[in-house]
């Protein structure tokens, strides 16, 4: 599904990303984790077709086509999701508004017909279920006022009203309670399928105790310096990076 | 036309005396009046331009304990005209404004009587080579009256507009309340000024005011492109976003639909 080569991306003069290699595909689940300012969310937002950022290097596929000839929104309607780190603000703009011009851009590159009032309002009930969104939110502006929970549950219901191929969600357990965190994390388990694939980038083990990875990736310094299974997570919980990096040093 | 849909949402009529009793009334502002509200009176009142360039002024006085609400549109190349508010003891007004073409436009609320309050929420959007000024003069003649102005401004294209909103509160007028903003956006090369000014002459007051001119918000934007919305629907949405919320707030709220539809079209041409 996404097959990534090589990939070098710079803010500016800053090179951020230094080589990535990554290969994801249907089904699978990766975490992506590292220390501050490795260039997890730099990835992320180059995956995402983020313009701030200058690919100057590198090959991203996604489906079978080169990703990095696609515009932010055309990525999006062919199916990659990011769910933001920080959710951002659009004083004025309800939601259902916002999701009903997304879920129908999104259905028109697909060549179907715009949803009905009726069905678009059965899908914006059904799917804000999955996440426990108070319905009371989605006639509010986008995130404005809601709590740091609210925002990130939102988030995935975005998600799940998008239904992506590819979702890649950026810290999105950071700064959310338990309870929050258990909901967050079932409703990204309940989107799983066999045909699509989640990218998590975190810096706990918990939200993994929900989401379960085949993969779990270590990035540090712009390039992933080791790849585990499950287990990984959980030894790096207890030890930090600090044996990683070390070993990485010394190569 | 925006301006029939108005008048048939609200079945508003054209008065034929100056002494305007509780009802819906219509009033073209291309031409002058002088009305009154009567004691009491519960009065909506749309104003509307039934041709372009032309000069008029509209003065209103408020009876005591009347209430007027207003919404005026101004959607016709090169509108000059003023609007003359005087508010008698206990009065209120709440007012609309819209302004989608070119234009000059003066409000000056005088709050004559003790307790009379005033409310004002507006919008300008001028886009290409338009140019629009609006004056906003609240007079605080005397004790315990309040007001709220709220103006937002977008300007696209090569577009000048401009703001000048005016608090003046008398050395009698103690336990004025007042409040004033002004924010807008532009795109583009256009450019919008803003002068928000407070003239005090009493000591027991709350007023205050401020006034922001900024950008499109990238970050908004790129949001929601990353939810499939293309670039420029994107940046219409904020926008709309941005003004749209005087409108919701209309002081007449049948109104709303018709003036949200009246922005949405405007909006296109950015």
């Amino acid at each position: 599904m996404l097959k990534v080569e090589n990939l070098h991306a710079s803010v500016g003069d800053k090179e951020i990303l230094k080589g990535i290699n990554l290969e994801v595909k249907a089904g699978e689940v990766h975490a992506i984790m590292g220390p501050n300012g490795s260039g997890k969310s730099t990835l992320a937002s180059v995956l995402a077709g983020n313009e701030k950022f200058t690919v100057t290097g590198g090959t991203v596929e996604y489906e079978g086509e080169n990703l990095l000839e696609l515009s932010i929104e055309e990525r999006s309607r062919k199916g990659l999701f990011l769910g933001f780190q920080y959710p951002v603000e659009i004083p004025g703009v309800t939601m259902a508004n916002f999701m009903k011009i997304a879920v129908n851009e999104q259905r028109k590159a697909q060549g179907l017909e715009p949803l009905t009032a009726a069905e678009y309002l059965k899908l914006m009930r059904e799917k804000s279920a999955i996440v426990e969104l108070d319905a009371k939110l989605t006639s509010r502006a986008v995130n404005e006022g809601f709590s740091g929970g609210e925002k990130k549950k939102n988030e995935i219901f975005q998600m799940a009203m998008l239904n992506p191929m590819l979702a890649i969600l950026d810290e999105t357990d950071s700064g959310l309670d338990i309870d929050a965190l258990r909901i967050v994390a079932t409703g990204v388990t309940r989107l799983k399928r066999e045909d699509n694939a989640t990218v998590v980038i975190t810096h706990y083990q918990r939200l993994l105790d929900y989401i379960v990875p085949d993969y779990v990736h270590v990035l540090y310094k712009g390039r992933i310096i080791y790849t585990g299974d499950k287990s990984l997570a959980l030894k790096l919980e207890k030890e930090g990076y600090d044996w990683l990096i070390n070993d990485y040093k010394e190569e | 036309m925006c301006k029939d849909r108005l008048i048939s949402a609200l079945s508003a009529a054209v008065p034929t005396t100056d002494c305007l009793g509780s009802g819906r009334w219509c009033v073209d502002v291309t031409t002058s009046h002088r009305l009154t509200i009567e004691r009491d009176a519960v009065v909506d009142l749309l104003l509307t331009d039934s041709c372009s360039g032309a000069e008029g002024s509209v003065d209103i006085v408020v009876s005591p304990w009347a209430r007027l609400r207003v919404v005026e549109v101004v959607s016709r190349e090169g509108a000059r005209n003023q609007l003359n508010i005087k508010l008698e003891e206990g009065a209120e007004c709440r007012m609309t404004q819209v302004l989608t073409a070119s234009c000059d436009s003066r409000v000056v609320a005088s709050l004559d009587g003790r307790g009379a309050r005033f409310e004002l929420g507006g919008s300008f959007i001028l886009t290409d080579d338009e140019r629009g000024s609006v004056v906003v003069d609240v007079k605080h003649n005397v004790a315990d009256c309040s007001s709220r102005t709220m103006f937002k401004g977008v300007a696209s294209g090569s577009a000048v507009g401009k703001f000048s909103g005016l608090v003046y509160v008398a050395p009698d007028a103690q336990r004025t309340d007042s409040e004033q903003l002004s924010r807008n956006i532009t795109l583009g090369s256009a450019r919008i000024e803003t002068l928000p000014q407070l003239e005090i002459y009493a000591d027991d007051v709350k007023c205050s005011h401020g006034a922001t001119v900024g950008q499109m918000d990238d970050e908004a934007v790129l949001y929601m492109r990353q939810r499939g919305l293309s670039l420029v629907t994107a940046k219409r949405l904020q926008i709309e976003g941005f003004v749209s919320d005087v409108v919701l707030h209309s002081a007449i709220e049948e109104c709303r639909d018709v003036l949200l539809e009246t922005l949405e079209h405007k909006l296109e041409k950015l």
